[in-house]
């Protein structure tokens, strides 16, 4: 099972920043899901959408906890977002920390391995190498 | 460290390859935009990282760290202590922050376009459009991913090289080199008037390819230089072309921002090439099962692992690896005689003479000399034969150790070690030549012109 973990996001363009990350999450193909306010609310209260969130993340999910006051149990980051950000970059710099923290890859599939030969090729053909 | 005025914006024009003799030195080319900005403020030889290669030493400028830090010793470098096990070095590759890396987290908008080393692009706060080491422009080599459409409407289709660079056809290939540098500069153009910026950088690889391509033709000191041949102006007319574009991106960015003109290596004429592989054949080093006999490359033949102590992989620079036991799968040199190995090639090389039968002047290093760490898989020595006058050849089925053609087409340049360095920051220096600088230094100098500490691990100082 992957490991999981659970974001706390706050601050300026918290919510915009949560929908890039899942969808970057889903593009690196991790399972992720986003528990705002809303679905807080529908949860019944803090308590509930906190014990969801632990029970999520203990299934290999990676959470992302938007609602006031989230306080589940288990690994966490906690993310107070730069206004100076992009909701783009910022997500970016999220998942950066998520590889540090082991809960994903960025590292695989740079280039197919027919890229990868269009490159050696060229690389080849400027001198670089043989 | 930051005691200097924040300047409000910094402009970085890369020019791959560009060289001081024709900038500096006494032969220099008439380009009055460079010289305005050398009066201006102050300039010098940047010396570059070893190897002078393309890739790592734009990462290593805009890291602050030297190859070994980074663990990356060239294009091409080894997964791991097989044999065969390869990877290309690019964006993925390079895990130190680069200067936009540490701006964009500090809230400043960048702008970077065409540095070798940013595929796969990583998204920044701002725009990046990567370098050649892009696969092809079908792929996402811009962030964000809609710029790619934009530049297309907007400028025209990104060039990321010339295609077919090794030919014969030289009126075709002039044309290529020319529109490349036109369009890298033209998509600056744009960038810089059309999105908001605090960071700026611009590198044009061109250049490169118009030294490699042309160098024989432009330099009476090339053996192969014919006076009268049509291409003897080609360089000079190049640089007064990327001189005009100089003026043109200067004008738009206006008196309050900062110009740097940097290039990560230099180049000299290339006189041949060493058959490094051959030539270990011949000194008892390496052992194929069968020789071939006709040129082939060394990953294409089968090496006799079981009586081979050393291989070799060719390039601008030679890499040589020793076979040690335990290490490689196959290995057969004992790791208690390593040093031993590896003394014993230092002095062979370095007393190996030229077709004339004068000294060489090859250069050979240990990695672990010449970096503060050596991550990766370094290789056991780096070669610069010649002191980069002679290329490495791996090809083996040859006939002599020296080779004065090229397999893979006409090529007359090398990288040389030192690069250039312009700066006006607007304090009004008065065109101060300065000394001892280092590639390294331009990540520190760079934060440092926006008021940011240098990391404290970065390995170069702020020019000051």
């Amino acid at each position: 099972m992957q490991k999981g973990i659970t974001i706390h996001l706050a601050g300026v363009n918290a919510a915009e920043t949560a929908h890039v990350l899942l969808n970057r999450l889903g593009e690196l193909g991790r399972s992720a899901e986003h528990i705002d306010e809303t679905a807080q609310k529908s949860l019944g209260n803090k308590e509930t959408a906190d014990l969801a969130c632990e029970h999520s993340s203990q299934e290999g999910r990676v959470v992302i906890a938007g609602y006031p006051d989230a306080c589940p149990s288990g690994e966490s980051l906690h993310i107070i977002l730069d206004p100076n950000d992009t909701p783009d970059f910022a997500a970016e710099k999220i998942l950066d920390e998520l590889a540090a923290a082991g809960v994903i890859n960025l590292e695989t599939g740079t280039y197919s391995p027919e890229e990868e030969e269009k490159v050696r090729q060229r690389l080849a053909d400027l001198g670089y190498i043989e | 460290m930051s005691a200097r005025r924040p300047v409000g914006r910094v402009l970085v024009i890369g020019l791959d390859c560009a060289t001081p003799q024709f900038i500096f030195g006494p032969q220099r080319f008439a380009l009055p935009n460079f010289q305005r900005l050398m009066k201006a403020g102050c300039w010098g030889l940047l010396k570059s990282c070893d190897p002078p290669i393309t890739v790592p030493a734009w990462a290593c400028m805009m890291s602050g760290k030297d190859p070994g830090t980074l663990g990356i010793y060239g294009f091409r470098n080894r997964k791991d202590h097989s044999y065969d096990a390869m990877f290309t070095a690019n964006a993925t590759s390079v895990k130190e922050p680069q200067v936009w890396d540490i701006l964009s987290r500090c809230g400043k908008k960048v702008a970077v376009i065409g540095v070798a080393h940013t595929y796969p692009v990583r998204p920044v706060n701002g725009w990046m459009v990567s370098g050649f080491l892009a696969p092809d422009t079908y792929a996402d080599f811009t962030y964000p991913k809609e710029l790619k459409q934009e530049l297309r409407e907007k400028v025209g289709e990104f060039v990321l090289d010339v295609r077919d660079f090794r030919t014969d056809d030289k009126d075709r290939l002039l044309r290529d080199v020319h529109e490349f540098m036109e369009n890298r500069f033209r998509t600056a153009e744009y960038l810089l008037q059309n999105t908001p910026w605090d960071f700026f950088m611009v590198v044009e690889m061109g250049m490169d390819r118009l030294h490699h391509g042309f160098w024989k033709y432009a330099d009476p000191a090339h053996p192969k230089f014919m006076p009268g041949n049509p291409y003897e102006s080609a360089m000079r007319e190049y640089y007064a072309r990327v001189d005009d574009w100089i003026a043109r991106l200067a004008a738009i960015v206006g008196d309050e921002t900062a110009i740097l003109i940097v290039s990560d290596h230099g180049a000299k004429p290339m006189l041949g090439g060493i058959c490094i592989n051959h030539w270990l054949i011949k000194e008892g080093y390496l052992a194929l099962k069968e020789f071939p006999t006709t040129r082939r490359r060394i990953e294409d033949c089968a090496i006799d692992w079981s009586k081979t102590r050393v291989w070799s992989a060719g390039g601008y620079y030679g890499r040589i690896f020793v076979n040690v036991r335990g290490r490689e799968p196959q290995g057969i040199v004992a790791p208690e005689d390593y040093e031993c190995v590896r003394d014993e090639l230092i002095r062979k090389l370095e007393t190996m003479t030229g077709p004339d039968g004068c000294l060489l002047g090859n250069r050979v290093f240990k990695p672990q000399t010449l970096y503060r760490a050596a991550k990766g898989v370094p290789p056991d020595l780096l070669v610069y034969f010649g002191d980069l006058s002679w290329r490495a050849v791996g090809l083996v089925g040859v006939d002599s150790i020296y080779t004065f053609e090229n397999d893979t087409g006409p090529d007359d340049a090398n990288h040389d070690h030192n690069g250039i360095f312009i700066m006006d920051d607007r304090t009004g220096r008065g065109g101060i030549e300065l000394r001892d600088l280092n590639l390294l230094d331009v990540a520190p100098t760079l934060l440092n012109l926006f008021g940011i500490d240098p990391l404290p691990d970065m390995q170069g100082k702020v020019i000051s």
